[in-house]
C-alpha cells in the first residue's frame, strides 16, 4: 500500500500581491490568484508574460523579489515537505541522457522516498506506453516519448498539485491526443492542475477555470463556462489559437 | 540629483586635506631609517593601503551577508563599492611594496606573507568582477556576488596562515642584508607616522566607499527614470 | 529521525547516481587521469631538471596535476545537470537542497581520489619513490575532501554565469591556494620520511578547510541555485 498521506486538507493554491524583478521592470507585478481543489485552470498570456516565472515560483524554484506563493499553506522553496505535494513539467525533461526511462524513474522515486518503486515505476511505464523503451538510453527517444517520461516522472509519487508548462509543444498528433487523456484521467476533486497553454482553445474542454496572466498580474479568472460573459478573454483566445 | 549630505561633504574635504599633510608629515617630520634610507618611508602608505584593503575585504563580506539576510539592493551596493575600493588599495599595496623592495633587495618582489596575501587577495577581487560580468541580471550578481565574498573573507585567514608557515620552512633566498624580511626597529616618531597613516587611510576608505555606493545609487535610479 | 533518513537518501542517491552515469558514459575519468599524466609530461620537458632535483618536485606535481585533472571533473559533473535541466529534478526532491551539495561533493570527491590513487603508482614509476605509503594516502584524502567542497560549490557559482566553464579556475585556484600549499607540504614531508606529528599545522589547515567549505556548501547551495 502506498505510503503516501495527503495534506489534512485539500489541496490549495494562495498567491498575495506577487512580485518578481530580474532586471528593473518586474515580470511579476503584484500579482494574486486563488486556486481550490478540483480545479484544472489554464493559465493563458502572451509569450513572455510570466507564466514561466510563476509556475517556478510555485513550485519552489524561483524566489519571489516580494509577495507570497504558497501551496497547502506553505511556500515551496522554503518547506521542503510541501514539494512532495507537488509535480512539475518544465520546458526541459529533467532526465540524464545516459541512464535508461527505467533508471530516471528509478532515481527521481528515490528522490521522493517512495516504497514500492519498482510497482509504481511499471505502472507509470505502462500506463504511459514507455514499457517497451524503458532500458533504453533516454537519448535514444523521440520528443514525443520524451513528454511521457517528464509525465511519468512527475507523477510518480502521486502529487496534489500538478504544474504544467507549455506541455504539448512539439508534440504530434497522437502524443497530444494522450496528454489530453491523461489530463482527464489526472484531473479529480482532490487534485489541482495547473497549465500554461500557448494554444489554449483545444483545452478548453478539459479544463474548469481560465486565468489571463497580463502585465505581470491575473487579468481575469473565470470558470471556463463563463467564457461567454467575458469577450475580451474569448477574443484573445481566439486570436491565440 | 541626490544632494551630497553635509558629512559625505565634511569627509571629502578631510581626505583632501589629511593626505596631503600626511605626505608632508612623512618627509619632514618622520626621522630618515638608518639602514634602509629614504624608500624606507614608502612603508608608512605601504602598510596603511595593505590595512584599507584588508578592512575593504571585511566590509565586502558584510555587504554580502547583508544582502542575503535582507535582499535589500542596498547591502549589495556596499558590498561591490567596498571590494571595488579594496581592489585599488590592493594595488597601491603591491606597487608600494614593489617600490620598497627593488633598492633594497634589488629584486622586484619578495615572497614575504603580507605581500603574497595580498597579491592572492588581489587576484580574487579580480575574480569577483569577472563573476559578476558573466551573470545576466543584477539579482543574481547581487546573490553570487555575496556568497562569493563571504567565501573569499572566509579564505583569507587559511591563505594568511599557509603562506606565513611556508615562509617559516622556506625563508626566502634573496635575504636582505637585516635578515629579517624588511623588519626594523621602529623609533616613537615613527610609530606616530605609522598611526597617523593608518588614520588617514581610514578617513580615504570610508570617502571612498560612500561615494562608490552613492554611483550605484545614482545609477539604479537612472535606470529606473529611463523606464 | 525520519527527516534525517530522507536527507541521507538523497545525499546517496546523488552519489549513486553520478557513479552509473560515468560507469554508462565512461568519459569523466579516462579523460581526468589522461589530463593528469599529460600535466606530469609537459613539467618534466618544460622544466627539464636534473633527477635529483625532480624527485624533490614530486609532491608540488602530484598536487598541481590533481588540481587541473579536479576541474575537469568539477566541470563535468555540475554540467551533466545542466543538460536536459535535470538540476530542476534535483531541486524539487523534498528535502533541504543541501544535500544536492553534499551528494554532487561525494562524487567528486570519489572521482578525484579515484584519479589521484591510479596516478600514486605512476609516480613511484617515474621519480623512484615508493608514493603508496598510508601517511600520503590520508594527506591525499583529506587535501581532496577540501579541494572538491570548495570545488563543488564554486561550480555551482559558475554554472550560473554566461562564461561557464572557464570561470570555475578563476574563481577557484585563487580560494584553494592555501589548501593546495597544505597539501603539497604535508606530502613533501612524509615523503621525505617525517614523522606525521611534524606536519600537523598543515593537517589541520587542511582539517580546517574542509570544515569550513562544508559548512559553506551547507549554509549557500541553496543560495546559489534559486533564481
Amino acid at each position: 500500500m502506498a505510503t503516501i498521506t495527503l495534506p489534512p486538507e485539500l489541496p490549495r493554491i494562495d498567491v498575495h500581491s506577487l512580485v518578481k524583478r530580474y532586471h528593473r521592470h518586474p515580470v511579476l507585478n503584484q500579482l494574486s490568484l486563488t486556486i481550490n481543489s478540483g480545479d484544472f485552470c489554464l493559465l493563458v498570456g502572451d509569450n513572455g508574460a510570466g507564466k514561466t516565472t510563476l509556475l517556478r515560483i510555485l513550485a519552489g524554484l524561483v524566489r519571489p523579489s516580494q509577495g507570497a506563493a504558497t501551496l497547502c499553506g506553505a511556500d515551496a522553496l522554503s518547506n521542503p515537505l510541501v514539494r512532495r505535494e507537488i509535480g512539475y513539467v518544465g520546458h526541459q525533461p529533467m532526465v540524464y541522457q545516459d541512464l535508461s526511462a527505467y533508471e530516471n524513474l528509478l532515481h527521481s522515486a528515490r528522490l521522493y522516498q517512495l516504497e514500492n518503486s519498482e510497482e509504481r515505476i511499471s505502472q507509470a511505464l505502462q500506463a504511459l506506453g514507455l514499457a517497451a523503451q524503458q532500458h533504453q538510453p533516454v537519448r535514444a527517444l523521440s520528443r514525443g516519448l520524451l513528454q511521457r517520461l517528464s509525465l511519468a516522472r512527475a507523477t510518480l509519487h502521486q502529487p496534489s498539485i500538478l504544474l504544467f508548462d507549455e506541455p504539448y509543444t512539439s508534440l504530434d498528433q497522437e502524443a497530444a491526443g494522450f496528454l489530453d487523456r491523461s489530463l482527464q484521467n489526472w484531473h479529480r476533486p482532490e487534485r489541482i492542475i495547473l497549465l500554461a497553454a500557448h494554444r489554449p482553445q483545444r483545452l478548453l474542454s478539459l479544463a474548469s477555470h481560465v486565468a489571463w496572466l497580463k502585465d505581470g498580474r491575473i487579468d481575469a479568472h473565470i470558470p471556463v463556462s463563463a467564457l461567454a460573459g467575458s469577450p475580451e478573454l474569448n477574443n484573445y483566445l481566439r486570436e491565440v489559437t | 540629483m541626490l544632494k551630497k549630505p553635509a558629512a559625505l561633504v565634511v569627509l571629502d574635504l578631510l581626505s583632501l586635506t589629511l593626505v596631503p599633510v600626511a605626505m608632508l608629515i612623512i618627509i619632514v617630520y618622520t626621522p630618515v631609517e638608518v639602514v634602509m634610507g629614504p624608500v624606507q618611508k614608502v612603508f608608512y602608505f605601504h602598510i596603511s593601503a595593505a590595512w584599507a584593503g584588508m578592512v575593504c575585504f571585511i566590509l565586502g563580506a558584510v555587504g554580502g551577508a547583508g544582502y542575503l539576510l535582507t535582499r535589500r539592493i542596498r547591502w549589495d551596493w556596499l558590498s561591490s563599492a567596498a571590494i571595488e575600493v579594496g581592489l585599488v588599495f590592493s594595488i597601491i599595496t603591491i606597487f608600494s611594496g614593489m617600490i620598497w623592495a627593488r633598492p633594497i633587495w634589488n629584486t622586484w618582489w619578495v615572497w614575504d606573507p603580507r605581500l603574497t596575501t595580498t597579491a592572492i587577495m588581489t587576484l580574487i577581487y579580480l575574480a569577483y568582477f569577472i563573476l559578476r560580468a558573466g551573470v545576466s541580471t543584477p539579482e543574481a550578481q547581487a546573490r553570487l556576488g555575496a556568497v562569493f565574498a563571504i567565501l573569499a573573507a572566509l579564505t583569507v585567514p587559511l591563505t594568511f596562515f599557509s603562506i606565513r608557515l611556508f615562509r617559516t620552512i622556506h625563508p626566502v633566498v634573496i635575504a636582505p642584508a637585516d635578515g629579517a624580511g624588511g623588519a626594523f626597529s621602529m623609533s616613537p616618531r615613527m610609530l606616530n607616522t605609522l598611526l597617523i597613516s593608518l588614520l588617514v587611510f581610514t578617513v580615504l576608505l570610508v570617502d571612498l566607499v560612500w561615494r562608490r555606493v552613492r554611483l550605484a545609487q545614482f545609477e539604479f535610479e537612472m535606470t529606473r527614470e529611463v523606464e | 529521525m525520519k527527516a534525517i533518513g530522507a536527507y541521507l537518501g538523497v545525499v546517496w542517491q546523488i552519489l549513486r547516481k553520478d557513479i552509473r552515469v560515468e560507469w554508462r558514459g565512461r568519459q569523466g575519468l579516462p579523460v581526468m587521469l589522461m589530463f593528469a599524466l599529460m600535466i606530469v609530461f609537459l613539467f618534466n620537458f618544460a622544466l627539464q631538471l636534473a633527477p635529483d632535483v625532480q624527485a624533490g618536485l614530486t609532491s608540488g606535481l602530484l598536487w598541481v596535476s590533481l588540481a587541473f585533472a579536479s576541474t575537469l571533473g568539477l566541470n563535468r559533473s555540475i554540467s551533466l545537470e545542466r543538460e536536459n535541466n535535470a538540476l530542476d529534478g534535483l531541486l524539487l526532491a523534498p528535502v533541504d537542497r543541501s544535500a544536492i551539495f553534499f551528494g554532487k561533493t561525494l562524487g567528486n570527491f570519489c572521482f578525484t581520489t579515484l584519479v589521484g590513487l591510479l596516478l600514486l603508482p605512476v609516480f613511484s614509476l617515474f621519480y623512484g619513490q615508493n608514493l603508496i605509503r598510508a601517511p600520503l594516502l590520508l594527506v591525499m584524502l583529506l587535501g581532496l575532501a577540501a579541494y572538491t567542497s570548495l570545488g563543488t560549490l564554486l561550480s555551482a557559482l559558475s554554472i550560473q554565469a554566461r562564461t561557464r566553464d572557464v570561470l570555475l579556475p578563476v574563481l577557484l585556484y585563487p580560494l584553494a591556494l592555501p589548501i593546495l600549499i597544505a597539501a603539497v607540504e604535508a606530502s613533501r614531508g612524509v615523503l621525505a620520511e617525517q614523522p606525521l606529528a611534524e606536519m600537523s599545522s598543515w593537517i589541520y589547515l587542511l582539517l580546517a578547510g574542509t570544515l569550513i567549505f562544508n559548512a559553506a556548501g551547507l549554509l549557500f547551495f541553496e543560495t546559489i541555485l534559486e533564481e
